[in-house]
């Protein structure tokens, strides 16, 4: 895992919580609780991530709370590295592993794609399979757990999809036209869904 | 949450549904299946239509057990869905896929999000189950319901 290699765990499970949860603040023990740490080393760690102003803390009666520092020069960069790695994209990835027939593509879009969710918006997905839209809620339940989202599954057939976005149906172009993060497949299988013809093809 | 709890906090009300009530309901239910059955129609009406169905059934649940939602308070829909394992026994991860068919419907009708096909096939599909389901709940649980009145 490319986040093994740059931050150690505690550090990688707390910045997780965090960055994805930028409008939230956690006490270190609330936080420990979440993440499956000890609170002495969590606290650390927090100590330290405060100091270079990757968090802030905040004073609240005896408590010390700790959040996201939207504020810091490199937050956006960083809460997109989580986001694509551990953060959403690896939670959903390994919910939608168990999902039979396998999806074509899962794409998340909306307010967590932009980057610019708040602590109630919901998770957009995504999906061209054969698959059900039961099973696919029954696999992505779990996930709405550890992401604490709820997720909104957007489940096409490959045809299906491209007959919307052929229809010039607004909301297949709005996906095609915002940010997305890629869980399964790439932007240009995506781009093939949606019938673009590549140069190639031409 | 027990039913009990759920009146505590006032999400539900008491109440004692009539054989004819129940009936109603459940002639209701099957006309809007019917209905959601009809291609014809817009995957939104026809999704809206199954829906309403599976609706009615989680209404008839709580009436069997001397119960309806208080629609005073917010969120009744998500109340009569989350009580359906303590009224009409159903299993935890059926009300999974029934409450992501509420949140679709209110994507649906308050952001005039499209309904896809699949959305539309698994909210028929749970209707027709709902309802034959509730039909043989009620002949083994509470046959006085669907007795003819007098």
């Amino acid at each position: 895992m490319l986040l093994d290699l740059l931050f150690g765990a505690y550090r990688q499970r707390a910045l997780t919580q965090l960055l994805l949860n930028p409008d939230s603040s956690y006490h270190v023990r609330e936080l420990a609780r979440l993440t499956g740490t000890t609170p002495g080393t969590l606290h650390k760690e927090l100590a330290r991530l405060a100091e270079v102003g990757l968090l802030s803390r905040e004073r609240q009666g005896n408590q010390v709370r700790y959040r996201a520092n939207r504020e810091c020069p490199v937050f956006a960069e960083l809460a997109g590295l989580f986001r694509k790695t551990t953060g959403l994209v690896g939670v959903l990835a390994e919910a939608l592993r168990t999902l039979q027939p396998a999806p074509e593509l899962a794409l998340v879009f909306g307010s967590l794609a932009r980057g610019d969710e708040n602590a109630r918006s919901d998770v957009d997905l995504l999906l061209i399979a054969d698959c059900t839209f039961g099973a696919a809620v029954k696999a992505l339940h779990p996930a709405q757990e550890i992401l604490q989202r709820e997720i909104n599954p957007v489940l096409y057939t490959a045809g299906e999809f491209a007959r919307r976005v052929e229809a010039g149906e607004g909301f297949a172009r709005n996906i095609l036209a915002n940010p997305k993060l890629f869980i399964i497949g790439r932007e240009n299988d995506f781009g093939k869904l949606a019938g673009d013809s590549s140069p190639a093809d031409i | 949450m027990t039913l009990e709890n759920l009146l505590a906090i006032h999400r539900l009300q008491t109440f004692e549904a009539t054989p004819g009530g129940v009936q109603r309901l459940l002639a209701s239910a099957e006309r809007n299946l019917a209905d959601a059955r009809l291609s014809v129609l817009s995957a939104e009406n026809r999704f809206d239509a199954a829906y309403k169905a599976i609706m009615q059934c989680a209404m008839i649940g709580l009436w069997a057990k001397g119960f309806r939602t208080a629609t005073s308070q917010p969120g009744h829909h998500q109340t009569a869905l989350q009580s359906l394992p303590k009224t009409l026994g159903l299993a935890a991860d059926t009300v999974i896929v029934l409450d992501a068919l509420r949140k679709q419907r209110n994507l649906n009708d308050y952001e005039g999000d499209p309904v896809t096909d699949a959305a539309v096939a698994e909210c028929l599909a749970q209707a027709e189950a709902i309802i034959s389901h509730t039909r043989q709940w009620l002949i083994r649980h509470r046959p006085d319901l669907l007795a003819r009145e007098q």
